[in-house]
């Protein structure tokens, strides 16, 4: 019998088989594997078991049977091997996302391998994601990140990128956190915003899935009484995904996913396959905010050191200022007593001698010069006095005031002119009124003494974070940065200073009070004195 | 002519103070201890008192505590080698604070200045 298929011949040319494809060339010459693959699903083979069955063939009724089952076999087995081959490529998937979640520490990183896992093609292919997490006291579940395009054309242009690159999904997480990330953050501002979930409202769909540890799927989600309406809104769609990051019974946040733009229908298949994924990213996240968070007290603690060193420098600093202040002190009120006794005769002397007295020259001198130590003497115990504060909380507005309206007579005098800007309702500030009163004073003389007549000071207050600035101008010279620098040295010899110990007493005052004093120049020429003073109470450092 | 009595352990202040306020026109007597001073205070009848905050192994805000608890008409100018003592609460029971200096014109001014204010002026 002549047959139509070609099941007879162990060779055959490819004009007798029009099923055999390119690149399956090797079947010409197999006849075995030809007739598995081929033969049995051809019209041609079908044709001729048909006329096998007319020859009364008694195997005729039973070997259409058997091609049957074998198909369906065949089926069955492609059928399964493609249900493998998904779970293998998303086992290779997890295994690539787990790695990564597994190692790392960086926030950041985290959500953008996560992030891009729920929206790439090669993960779980959504189109659009949002995170919320739950807010530092757990009281809130807050939007914080939303990846995914906002419309079709952007989708396509997104599509388009993934389909030039061949990335890993690490690869492409890490593009994303380098060139997106930000940008993303920002896009979804609006809708990050609006989705804000307290915590106690346990009948909120997003807190239903984080008490059932189950991710939920949302459909008809406009209709649904379940579903918050504010909810549905803010999404625009009608379908999504809702998936509980939980990691050690602690609730890390939800992923919200959805298919805005294609309306791809969300399958439980999906939300299986991103269950076994929320388990890694809710560990990872919770270990990397933990991170952060260990990060962020760890530059406190840092900061705290600095702080603390600088402090204890400051304090032994102190210590032997203080010294230094007391032995001072208890010389100049030694020296004090004769002095004025000296001082004092040698006026009397001068009052009663007369004009034409040849010593009256000498007893001038005597007086000049017991005045001159007196002077010194004063400004060595105003020094040793300041290493002693008072604190308490003051006006600053009040002193500044005070201090220029007693200085305002003597400014006239030099022809300068003073201007005072006062910010209003500044808050009082931790202080000792003298000291301070002092250092505005010294720093208004100071000015006027190396600056020529006529010029200008300007007295200034303002707020500035947790401290009130009073700053003090002038349009003198410049301070020569060796000048500047040498203010730390009490008592230093700067005749360019006038009497040289206003400013270090200044700065041992603001120091002890652990304030900051700054020196600048002044734009335009002159000089910037800045003092900050804390509106907070804070510890005196010496008693 | 008031008569002002002057409290100091140092006796040159004591002469000083003497011979400047003696040409001021007033009288003075003077003591170096506040067992002096209380002594002086009895048998004299004193316009003002000045007084030296530290007189030996004395206090002299005790004494201007006493002074003000018997005598409390009786004006007392402070005078001291301290100017820490101003802010001293103790010390503001005094009429005035002048802090010691070769120039004796600042403790005339407020001697004037006290005495007027009490009516205790009294022309020589």
């Amino acid at each position: 019998m002549d047959w139509e298929c070609c099941w007879k011949k162990k060779e055959i040319t490819a004009a007798e088989c029009p099923f055999i494809a390119e690149g399956e060339e090797v079947l010409y010459g197999a006849l075995q594997q030809r007739i598995m693959e081929k033969c049995l699903e051809c019209p041609r083979f079908r044709n001729d078991m048909e006329r096998l069955k007319d020859s009364g063939d008694p195997l005729s009724g039973i070997l259409p049977l058997v091609v049957a089952e074998y198909l369906e076999q065949k089926a069955k087995m492609a059928s399964m091997t493609n249900f493998v081959n998904r779970k293998t490529r998303e086992m290779r998937f997890l295994h690539e996302l787990s790695v990564v979640l597994q190692t790392s520490m960086d926030l950041d990183e985290v959500l953008s391998v996560a992030m891009t896992a729920i929206t790439a093609g090669k993960g779980f292919g959504m189109n659009r994601a949002f995170l919320l997490m739950a807010d530092k006291d757990r009281q809130y579940l807050k939007g914080y990140l939303g990846v995914g395009p906002r419309n079709y054309e952007e989708a396509w242009q997104i599509w388009q990128d993934i389909d030039r690159t061949n990335d890993s999904l690490h690869g492409m997480a890490r593009t994303f956190q380098k060139t997106k990330l930000l940008s993303e953050k920002v896009k979804f501002q609006d809708v990050l915003e609006k989705l804000s979930v307290p915590l106690t409202d346990e009948t909120h769909i997003l807190n239903r899935a984080l008490r059932g540890k189950k991710p939920v799927l949302v459909e008809n989600a406009f209709h649904n009484p379940d579903v918050d309406p504010e909810l549905a809104a803010v999404l625009g769609v009608d379908c999504f995904l809702v998936m509980p990051l939980i990691s050690r019974k602690r609730r890390i946040g939800v992923i919200v996913a959805d298919n805005c733009v294609t309306h791809k229908p969300i399958t439980v298949q999906d939300m299986q396959s991103m269950e076994t994924f929320a388990f890694p990213v809710a560990f990872a996240l919770e270990r990397a905010s933990l991170y952060e968070r260990l990060r962020e007290e760890l530059s406190k603690l840092t900061a705290a050191n600095v702080k603390l060193k600088e402090q204890q420098e400051l304090i032994v600093k102190m210590e032997k200022m203080a010294l230094v202040g007391k032995i001072t002190s208890s010389i100049a009120h030694s020296i004090r007593n004769p002095l004025m006794i000296i001082g004092g005769f040698a006026r009397s002397l001068l009052k009663n001698s007369d004009e034409n007295d040849k010593r009256r020259a000498q007893i001038e001198t005597i007086v000049a010069e017991a005045k001159q130590l007196e002077n010194v003497l004063a400004e060595v115990l105003s020094y040793s006095d300041s290493l002693f504060p008072a604190m308490d909380m003051w006006d600053v507005n009040q002193l500044v005031n005070s201090v220029y309206v007693e200085m305002l007579e003597r400014l006239k005098q030099r022809g300068i002119d003073g201007h005072l800007d006062q910010t209003t309702d500044l808050p009082m500030v931790w202080i000792d009124y003298k000291q301070i009163s002092y250092c505005v004073r010294a720093l208004i003389i100071n000015s006027m003494e190396v600056m020529a007549d006529n010029g200008a000071i300007w007295l200034k207050t303002s707020r500035e974070g947790d401290c009130v600035v009073v700053e003090i101008s002038d349009n003198g010279p410049a301070m020569p940065e060796e000048i500047r620098e040498s203010l730390t040295t009490p008592f230093v010899d700067t005749q360019e200073l006038g009497s040289g110990s206003g400013l270090p007493v200044c700065r041992a005052i603001l120091e002890r009070h652990g304030n900051e004093f700054i020196i600048e120049d002044r734009p335009g020429g002159g000089t910037i004195y800045k003092m900050k003073l804390p509106i907070k109470k804070g510890e005196p450092m010496h008693e | 002519m008031s008569k002002l009595l002057v409290v100091d352990d140092e006796a040159n202040i004591r002469l000083l103070y003497s011979q400047e306020l003696t040409d001021e026109g007033y009288e003075v007597i003077t003591a170096a201890t506040a067992a002096e001073a209380v002594e002086q205070l009895k048998t004299h009848e004193v316009d003002l008192v000045v007084l030296d905050i530290k007189l030996k192994n004395e206090s002299g805000i005790e004494l201007l505590q006493q002074i003000v608890k018997e005598r409390h008409d009786l004006p007392v100018i402070l005078s001291s080698a301290f100017s820490l003592y101003k802010d001293d609460f103790s010390a503001w029971l005094a009429d005035a604070y002048v802090v010691k200096s070769s120039d004796l014109q600042e403790l005339k001014d407020e001697i004037r200045r006290v005495l007027e204010k009490k009516g205790r002026l009294k022309a020589g």
